[in-house]
């Protein structure tokens, strides 16, 4: 029971990790708290479903991430970077808007009921884990949030581009008075980003139901990771997308009366503790 | 504003709303109203943190669902009449409200934002899950007794003396939030929101002011959610979710939160754009969004400040005219 509950928490855990990792870096670099990542991430799962109804689940993994990058660049470039100098408060209203346009958008195309996109031939089978049956799909998503979260920590660490990103969330002006186009590299992370929402909306899509709603209570626990986690710390993230995941899961198992509740409770007790967060240091 | 002014003013407005009542044709469109001037109200508390706290809360529903489901306990356990609970209930959701505000204020910007988003959607899920006497997810009806304040309820329930009841504490509420910023708190707090550290500086203790800015708000909150539970009768879990802190923070920034009376304008606005779309009553969302971010973008300072700007430079053309012409 402990065991599939813990293996559940690391399914949960690993979305989280690519969700809220590209709310950090959008953070980051935009300083924007972006309420519309719930939105792109329900779009890139109805994205997905149609793209995989009309070929198969692997092209719409591809397919939808790169659309939400497209409108990722676009939302940077005619959006974030045309109000970088107004009030982070307005910014963050802003995302709130495009986030009730996009929901509409979806009932708008999709319509309100619920659909579920099918697993995936490939991982169609379960696989013997502990003594338990578990659905080779979810251990691919367990795998997918690895591979994201060491893909992502990689580039920021050695790539040049990835060194430039670091600069650019500690310092913008002076990182671009070093001759880096901190406009170019903001379009391309908040492209990242939103590609990363898409990435999970569609990894999701086969074992969470698609409706319109199912943008808040990912977007919610995003928030939470991300806060918890120090905002705009990649590192901060993956560790709580991972605490908050297991914890789901314990207290399911332990504390069913109030399981719900422990992912705020927690971030409660972490922000009373530490403001800016388990690895900000920087308010 | 002298206070003389601001006096002179609210009556004026008491005025307003009788005309208002007598003029408008329908009594579902003054239902409307009435539902607008709550939301008014709503707005007024959630505006208040943010002009003299700086600090935007996305959980303010928190303290209009507690008011409504405090109501709906203390009359359905028969504790003491409904003419005390109003109070009790206020004076609770402040001390609350204190509290909380106590340990959170302390968090900066943004997290804080997040954190009231975290504490109201705990509050939330708690009331879906809640069995007995609240009724978890369906709710609660709201047993008000036949006569309050010694009126009877089928007099209180017209549509137009819920709507006056309304506009008057709306009016009153309005005045007493000018009044409180004009004194010595509301100095302190603004130095505080500017400053902090200038202000520990200058010897005077930060948290509590801002603790008490909270609750302030909370308190001005639960008023509107008192009024609201008593205009339907009934309280749900939908009246603590976040999307109602968002949207009342979207009234407070459309209507403009630098001004006392931004806050009402937004919620008016927001009430009679929902009704103009009826028709088109399932994109009426995506509207608004897209009217929200026209605001912001054009009209940093909301509605209040857009019209503000076009009579100032309507009277310094004026001026301009004025001196060319000698």
């Amino acid at each position: 029971m402990l065991t599939i509950n813990l293996f559940n928490g690391l399914v949960y855990g690993a979305l989280l990790i690519v969700m809220s990792s590209g709310l950090a870096l959008i953070y980051g670099l935009r300083r924007v708290v972006n309420f519309a990542h719930g939105a792109l991430y329900m779009l890139g799962a109805y994205i997905g479903f149609s793209v995989a109804q009309h070929s198969n689940f692997w092209v719409a993994l591809v397919a939808a991430p790169a659309a939400m990058a497209v409108v990722g660049v676009l939302l940077d470039r005619y959006g974030f970077r045309l109000l970088q100098d107004r009030e982070p408060l307005n910014v963050m209203l802003v995302t709130f808007g495009l986030l009730l346009i996009l929901e509409d958008l979806v009932v708008f195309i999709w319509g309100k009921s619920n659909y579920s996109l099918f697993t995936p031939e490939l991982l169609n089978f379960s696989v013997n884990l502990f003594g338990n049956d578990v659905p080779a799909y979810r251990i691919g998503v367990i795998a997918m949030g690895a591979v994201v979260a060491l893909g992502l920590t990689l580039w920021l660490r050695f790539s040049r581009m990835g060194l430039f990103v670091r600069a650019a969330s500690t310092d913008p002006v002076t990182t671009s008075m070093q001759g880096v186009n901190t406009d170019v590299l903001s379009a391309g992370v908040v492209g990242l980003g939103s590609a990363l929402a898409g990435l999970a909306g569609v990894v999701a899509a086969p074992f969470l139901s698609l409706t319109p709603h199912m943008s808040s209570d990912v977007l919610i626990d995003s928030f939470v990771v991300v806060v918890i986690g120090g905002l705009g710390s990649l590192a901060g993230a993956f560790i709580a997308a991972l605490l908050l995941g297991m914890m789901q899961a314990i207290g399911a198992v332990y504390l069913p009366e109030v399981s719900v509740l422990l992912p705020f409770i927690f971030m409660i007790a972490i922000l009373i503790w530490k403001p800016s967060g388990l690895a900000g240091s920087r308010t | 504003m002298s206070l003389v002014r601001t006096g002179a003013l609210s009556l004026l407005a008491l005025g307003g709303g009788v005309a208002i009542m007598q003029l408008t044709p329908s009594s579902s469109l003054l239902g409307m109203f009435t539902q607008a001037v709550i939301y008014a109200i709503f707005a007024l508390g959630v505006g208040v943190l943010l002009k003299q706290n700086g600090l935007v809360s996305f959980g303010h529903a928190l303290y209009f669902g507690a008011a409504g489901y405090g109501m709906g306990v203390i009359l359905a356990l028969g504790w003491m009449p409904a003419e005390w609970a109003i109070p009790v209930v206020l004076v609770g959701i402040g001390v609350l409200a204190f509290l909380i505000g106590l340990v959170i204020v302390r968090v900066p910007g943004i997290a804080f934002g997040m954190l009231t988003l975290a504490i109201g959607q705990m509050v939330y899920l708690m009331a879906t899950r809640a069995r007995g006497l609240t009724g978890g997810a369906d709710g609660m009806s709201i047993n008000w007794p036949t006569t309050v304040f010694g009126l009877p309820q089928s007099m209180l329930l017209k549509p137009a003396m819920l709507f006056m009841i309304a506009w008057t504490v709306m009016v009153l509420v309005t005045f007493v939030l000018l009044w409180v910023l004009r004194t010595r708190f509301g100095s302190i707090t603004e130095a505080i929101r500017d400053n902090e550290e200038r202000a520990r500086f200058i010897g005077i203790t930060t948290t509590v002011p801002r603790a008490a800015v909270y609750a302030l708000s909370a308190v001005v909150t639960g008023v509107a959610g008192v009024l609201s539970s008593f205009n339907t009768g009934f309280v749900s879990p939908e009246s603590l979710h976040w999307s109602v802190s968002a949207i009342t923070l979207l009234m407070v920034v459309v209507g403009g939160f630098k001004r006392a009376i931004g806050p009402i304008v937004g919620a008016i606005v927001y009430f009679l754009f929902k009704d103009l779309l009826g028709e088109y009553a399932t994109h009426s969302m995506a509207l608004f969004g897209a009217a929200l971010i026209a605001v912001i973008v054009f009209s940093p300072d909301g509605i209040v400040g857009a019209v503000e700007r076009l009579f100032k430079r309507g009277s310094l053309q004026g001026g301009r005219r004025h001196a060319s012409g000698h």
